[in-house]
């Protein structure tokens, strides 16, 4: 069995010039998202529960080799498609074509099973999950929360409006797409980690497929000047009407200690009688 | 044990004389975590990595070094700049410890050792009274060694394990806190008076509120680091919080022009080891060497904050010294007579009274005002009434600070033998 673990490296705290809107990426920080590290966790335990393998793939420059050596400790094997490019010239990738590369960087290997993030942490469309499972020609079951095996079958848990969960079987081949919730991606031992330390990570080089976006000028966001009237009033007046110091409003209520059914209660109660929640749309009924 | 400049230099050196080397950061890399105020004196690498001066990652070298006396509403400012400090092989440099710390691990690893990152030492394996290795928070953490070197900074955990270190030791620590500012590198090159390269380092006492301490400004290429070195246990005991003693300082009508307009893009906040040559631990056991901050060799005498250059000296010098333990069993009491036969240890000896005197209540609370007035004095014309004369303005200043001629005459005496 061959678990794929799609994962993007990235810098999770790259700096954004706030008046260019340009944004500098620190190679050396670049890491996994919470979500990328849940979908290696996932993959880990699945192997470790039915005996497959763990192939953690990525496509990116250099600055992804530290993080899938931390993989390849965790026991994973790892492969890296070389793609260097700006943050923008990234952003102008379309997902339909990164699919394709990452698909065709697995070659013969078909996998039974790919888990990724679901959305990146730095481009976020959330699309490429399922621009992976078109090209695979498999099901898709994105945004989960939980992710276990239950005997021989997959059964995955996910989160929908209104605090609901969904709870489904997963066929396989599938593609998953997980939040980083749930799972903590486990530590590499010392003897692993030192192993790994010094590795070189395998290339495969394909080339990324012609894309049937054409990107017409790729840019940073810069939010348009707004004109902001000049403040009116003194600014005694200002600071009242900012922080409402003089107005009536409900001192804060101390409900309890109670319950945590009747916490919820209150709170939804409180909720609703200031017109955050309405009744019909909880479907709950507030005494 | 740790990846800073100390432990980089010691896995240098090591891996160089051919021992297998792990070097271990808790970081994610190297430089990570670590806060200094921002500028590395590289001559020491001169016989490691010669001509280390075309790739250290520089911001900008010093070319400028200026000493500052504060007070609330004066500043004196002896200003000395040399185009030599900005031509090979330099004097000082400005640099960011994420960057220089990583460039320093990395010329480590090339030597062959292997970095582990992302792990924390958290004790020491030992058998009989010898040290055979560290714990780590990795799982199956345990790794042996034949010499552990303990550079993992100030307050080092693994000394303290040993009794090297004191467990708590606030007298001869100070907190050294910082701000990195934004300004535009053309801004900078304009209000510092340089250009290119050039970079500035500004020492500065009085500004602590009469907290025994000292301040510092130090340009970067589009950022200038503004922060203060003070006394632990007088802070604690003032009641003032660090940064009120940063905001002081960027405030000082000296200093606001500089700054102004500057954005804050970091805070940070670290532990000095202050004590000198007095008070370093024991700096070896059986199976340990401490280097470093972790050995309290920071050279922290008031116009003098060198930290990373005694770091290096005695992580290269450590790094020597366990190679030969481990391959030769050679004694590890090497390592202070090596130490000794160089700059280490020397100017250290040599500056041991300049903490005290530095840190001293006159040069920290009586000077600065006594200085300050003397000067103003002097260029203050008082026509229609004539120039007062200097022995005069001495005597009425140092009247006015409660400082007697004869404490002048003491601590100047104490300055000539302590700087001699
Ligand atoms: C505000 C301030 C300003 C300063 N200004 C200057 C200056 O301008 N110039 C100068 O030369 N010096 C300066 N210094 C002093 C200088 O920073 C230190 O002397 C120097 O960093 C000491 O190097 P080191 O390698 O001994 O320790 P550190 O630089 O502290 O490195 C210790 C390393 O060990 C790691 N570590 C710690 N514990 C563990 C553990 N348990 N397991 C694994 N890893 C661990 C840390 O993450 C770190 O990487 C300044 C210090 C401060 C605080």
């Amino acid at each position: 069995m061959l678990i794929v673990a799609l994962l993007r490296c990235t810098d999770l705290r790259a700096e954004v010039d706030p008046l260019t809107g340009a944004v500098s990426r620190d190679p050396r920080t670049a890491s996994l998202s919470a979500a990328d590290a849940a979908a290696l966790e996932h993959a880990l335990r699945i192997a470790d529960t039915w005996g497959g393998r763990v192939l953690a793939l990525t496509a990116g420059g250099p600055e992804a080799d530290g993080p899938l050596r931390e993989a390849l400790a965790l026991g994973a094997e790892v492969r890296r498609v070389p793609l260097h490019s700006s943050y923008i010239e990234e952003l102008a990738v379309d997902e339909r074509s990164l699919a394709k590369l990452v698909v065709s960087a697995l070659g013969e290997n078909r996998p039974d099973l790919v888990l990724c993030a679901d959305r990146s942490a730095d481009r976020g469309t959330g699309a490429l999950p399922a621009f992976v499972a078109h090209e695979l020609g498999v099901v898709q079951a994105p945004g989960l929360v939980a992710l276990q095996v239950e005997g021989d079958q997959l059964v995955a848990e996910r989160r929908l409006d209104f605090g609901r969960r969904e709870r489904m079987r997963v066929p396989l081949p599938a593609v998953c797409s997980v939040e980083g919730a749930g799972v903590r991606l486990r530590r590499a031992s010392l003897p692993a980690s030192l192993a790994a330390a010094n590795a070189t990570i395998p290339l495969v080089d394909v080339a990324l497929p012609a894309s049937p976006v054409r990107v017409v000028q790729a840019r940073p966001t810069r939010p348009r000047p707004r004109h902001l009237p000049a403040p009116t009033g003194t600014s005694r007046e200002r600071l009242l009407a900012l922080t409402g110091a003089l107005l009536s409003h409900e001192p804060p209520t101390v409900v309890g200690p109670v319950g945590a059914a009747e916490a919820a209660d209150a709170l939804l109660d409180f909720l609703v009688r200031h017109g955050y929640l309405s009744e019909a749309r909880t479907g709950w009924a507030v005494p | 044990m740790g990846a800073g400049p100390a432990g980089a230099a010691a896995a240098l050196t090591a891996a160089r004389a051919g021992a297998s080397v792990v070097l271990l950061e808790r970081g994610p890399f190297p430089g990570s975590k670590n806060v200094y105020g921002g500028v590395v004196y590289g001559r020491v690498l001169d016989e490691v990595l010669p001509r280390w001066w075309e790739e250290v990652p520089v911001q900008r070298w010093v070319t400028r070094r200026s000493t500052m006396v504060l007070t609330e509403t004066q500043a004196l400012t002896v200003d000395f700049r040399t185009v030599a400090w900005g031509e090979a092989p330099y004097n000082g440099c400005t640099t960011f410890r994420s960057d220089f710390d990583s460039w320093l691990a990395g010329k480590a690893v090339e030597a062959g050792a292997q970095l582990v990152t992302s792990t924390v030492a958290t004790g020491l394996i030992r058998e009989g009274g010898t040290v055979v290795g560290v714990r780590t928070d990795r799982p199956d953490g345990d790794l042996r060694a034949k010499v552990v070197i303990a550079a993992d900074g100030v307050n080092s955990f693994l000394a303290k394990e040993l009794g090297l270190l004191p467990s708590t030791d606030a007298a001869h620590l100070t907190l050294g806190v910082k701000e990195v500012l934004s300004l535009p590198r053309e801004v900078i090159d304009e209000r510092f008076g340089v250009r290119g390269d050039e970079g500035v380092d500004v020492e500065i006492l009085g500004c602590t509120r009469g907290i025994p301490g000292g301040g510092f400004v130090y340009t970067n290429k589009e950022t200038v680091s503004v922060g203060v070195v003070v006394s632990l246990e007088h802070l604690t005991a003032a009641k003032v919080r660090p940064e009120e003693l940063i905001a002081d300082l960027k405030a000082h009508p000296a200093i606001a022009p500089w700054v102004r307009g500057a954005e804050v893009k970091e805070y940070a906040a670290h532990l000095i080891p202050e004590g000198g040559y007095d008070h370093f631990p024991t700096l070896h056991a059986d199976g340990l060497l401490v280097a470093g901050d972790a050995a309290g060799m920071c050279l922290a005498a008031g116009i003098w904050l060198e930290g990373v250059n005694f770091a290096i000296g005695s992580g290269l010098a450590a790094g020597r010294a366990a190679a030969a333990a481990a391959q030769t069993g050679a004694d590890l009491a090497s390592y202070r007579k090596d130490l000794e036969s160089t700059f280490v240890l020397q100017d250290h000896k040599r500056l041991r009274k300049a903490p005290g005197l530095v840190l001293s209540p006159r040069v920290q609370g009586q000077y600065p005002g006594l200085i300050a007035d003397l000067v103003e004095g002097m260029f203050t014309v008082t026509n229609p009434t004539p120039k007062p004369g200097v022995v005069r303005l001495l005597r009425a200043a140092a009247n006015k600070h409660g400082v007697k001629l004869r404490h002048l005459a003491v601590d100047a005496l104490a300055g000539g033998r302590t700087f001699r």
